[in-house]
């Protein structure tokens, strides 16, 4: 499935049996959740105190997306408010903002600068665009419990609406008058397209590799989140041997997102995920855990070639992911790309924004403890 | 597949329903620059009452690969001058192959169904009317410039404007639930709405991606301003169907939006790319303007004053749709009972056929005949900075040719 990044709810597990809570942080809604870290130290992260010290910087950003995007029409709002309000919890511009703080003090910077304020616009924006069109290529119904936009409205509002916030997003990267920027971005907004055609013509393709898995993952989810941390960092003026340190984090920090995403689509029911489970593979969508589970299962591949055609035969499949060791890879692989994000960070000074990055890939992993 | 998608009429933005009312099928008409088959289309192109199709030559008018068609109008009948489309392009012929080429070399690495998609765009009787403008005001321009030959700027900015231009009908057929176009069934009609919006933002993406490497922020900007623009075109026209107040500011701007837009933007991208003065970019920018906005006007007389045969799709679709062009916002001027008819929505059999005649017979057509070629004089002084060639006298010809639509 695109790349809605979901902070879902870790199931309780037969292991450790905690009791979990549901955790949905949008502006003005504030949840804890709390993972136990390590049984001795009790450590809770909670995403709402990762990103309270950026949560004017975000209360400022959502406030200046819904009057761009609403200038224009009222049902391009109604539409607006349908994906905006829909429990998006600003995880990229937070992201923007963090790594803007953190490298800001490298550069002697007290505030962020507007420009930097516009990267994480234009980033939401890109982001929701692609999520309305995502939503029209696979015709999904539901997105994070709510009706998709071209549920609602209908198909032509929904690439109306995307193609709007496309439009504005490269209004306003072209006046950052930033070339480095603006080709960063473009070439996410090229990935994005790659990525869309690279999975459509891969579906039910069990030949699918790892790396092509990874790269697919790169072009729809890190693409997006390398050029944001990146921006950031270059709109703070640090050398690019951060820059490019910034670039890698986010791009590691991407990927583990989508590994952690693809593994939450097999180990997590319909209502914590907000639409149906199961719903990558039911769709052909080959991901990590079902790569690797394929290495060991040649009756999954019979399974998944025959399109699930036959009644009961995708509750087979996930089944067999889950007991081939599929989802234990997959968690290597989440962990070993968070392992190379916390490296990234070592550039950065010692700071509160430089922990609350390096929470941030944490609490991603906890979501599949 | 679009009876899937639940249309909600929200007072200010009406998406055409399939509630039968209209007996006429859309055929991607929101009358884009010489998009539509019914003006420069592939083959069918007997214009204007008077024009008539007279001897036609086998030479080579790149209107898709490798096929060629030669279109002849009757100037004046004194003169007997004829200006063929084949003669204004013949002198960047080898630009426009040039282009041709590089544009499926792009569209088609990516994927086979791409590939088919872009041929049944690409090859679907464009004449590639923009990327020629640009051509040919890069080559005018050049000379002011001391430039011997185009660059790979401006190569590129004619493939990047034909791209977006393609990328824009692709969504709009969309959009419009239109089945074709130029005679040919449109992409979402052949490969599915899916694969309409992919290869739209495929397109986008790609055009953006070589924009932002042209590393011009002049021309990056100019062109981000387009693609805002095409977006507020398409959700101004949207709001405004059946509306009777509409002005004419209302339609120039929306026609600017949808149409003049690029225009104006090739031709300025082209002049900033041959390094003139500001003043020349400007007034490029101007006759890129004109010559769109007068484009449009002449579209939107043709879908009244030509047959269904001629156009090759229903005859006043525009009004059909609610959409209300030109001579529609003269006429109602004139003609209360206009206003009532459109405000009913055609729901009753005939009135749109009466509709139509009563924009004829209210004077709305020959002012809008009057806005065209005020337009086209506007376009002709922008072109006076230029110095005298074939080339400046090619976009004069194609200022011409357009009017001579609607003799």
């Amino acid at each position: 499935m695109a790349v809605g990044i979901l902070w879902g709810v870790a199931e309780p597990c037969q292991r450790n049996q905690r009791r979990s809570l549901y955790s949905m942080v949008c502006i003005g809604q504030a949840q804890t959740v709390t993972f136990d870290l390590k049984p001795e130290t009790e450590q809770q992260i909670s995403l709402t105190d990762l990103f309270e010290v950026v949560a004017d910087d975000l209360q400022t950003l959502n406030d200046n997306l819904l009057s761009i995007v609403g200038a224009e029409n009222p049902v391009l709002i109604s539409a607006a408010e349908q994906i905006f309000g829909a429990g998006g919890k600003r995880m990229r511009p937070g992201l923007v903002f963090l790594v803007s703080r953190a490298t800001a003090e490298l550069a002697g910077l007290k505030e962020l600068t507007t420009e930097h304020r516009r990267l994480g616009e234009i980033i939401e924006m890109i982001h929701t665009a692609s999520l309305i069109h995502d939503d029209v290529l696979d015709e999904s119904d539901m997105r994070r419990g709510k009706e998709t936009v071209h549920e609602l409205f209908g198909t032509r509002v929904a690439v109306l609406a995307g193609d709007f916030m496309f439009a504005q997003a490269s209004w306003y990267l072209a006046n950052l008058e930033n070339l480095e920027v603006i080709k960063l971005i473009s070439q996410v907004i090229k990935d994005f397209a790659s990525g869309e055609i690279k999975q459509a013509s891969s579906l039910f393709d069990c030949d699918t590799k790892l790396e092509d898995y990874l790269l697919k993952s790169f072009y729809k989810t890190a693409s997006l989140v390398a050029a944001s941390t990146k921006g950031a960092a270059i709109f703070s003026r640090v050398e690019t041997n951060v820059t490019e340190q910034m670039y890698e984090f986010g791009k590691n920090l991407g990927l583990s997102f989508q590994v952690v995403d693809d593994i939450l689509d097999f180990t997590q029911s319909t209502e914590q995920l907000g639409k149906p489970a199961g719903s990558d593979l039911a769709k052909g969508n080959l991901t990590a855990p079902v790569i690797f589970a394929l290495e060991k299962e040649p009756r999954l591949r019979e399974i998944i070639e025959s399109e699930f055609c036959e009644v009961g035969s995708l509750e087979e499949a996930i089944e067999m992911v889950r007991e081939g060791g599929g989802i234990r890879r997959a968690q290597e692989l989440a962990r070993e790309k968070a392992d190379d994000a916390i490296k990234n960070l070592q550039c950065l000074p010692r700071s509160g924004f430089r922990s609350a990055l390096e929470q941030m890939v944490m609490y991603n992993l906890e979501r599949i403890d």
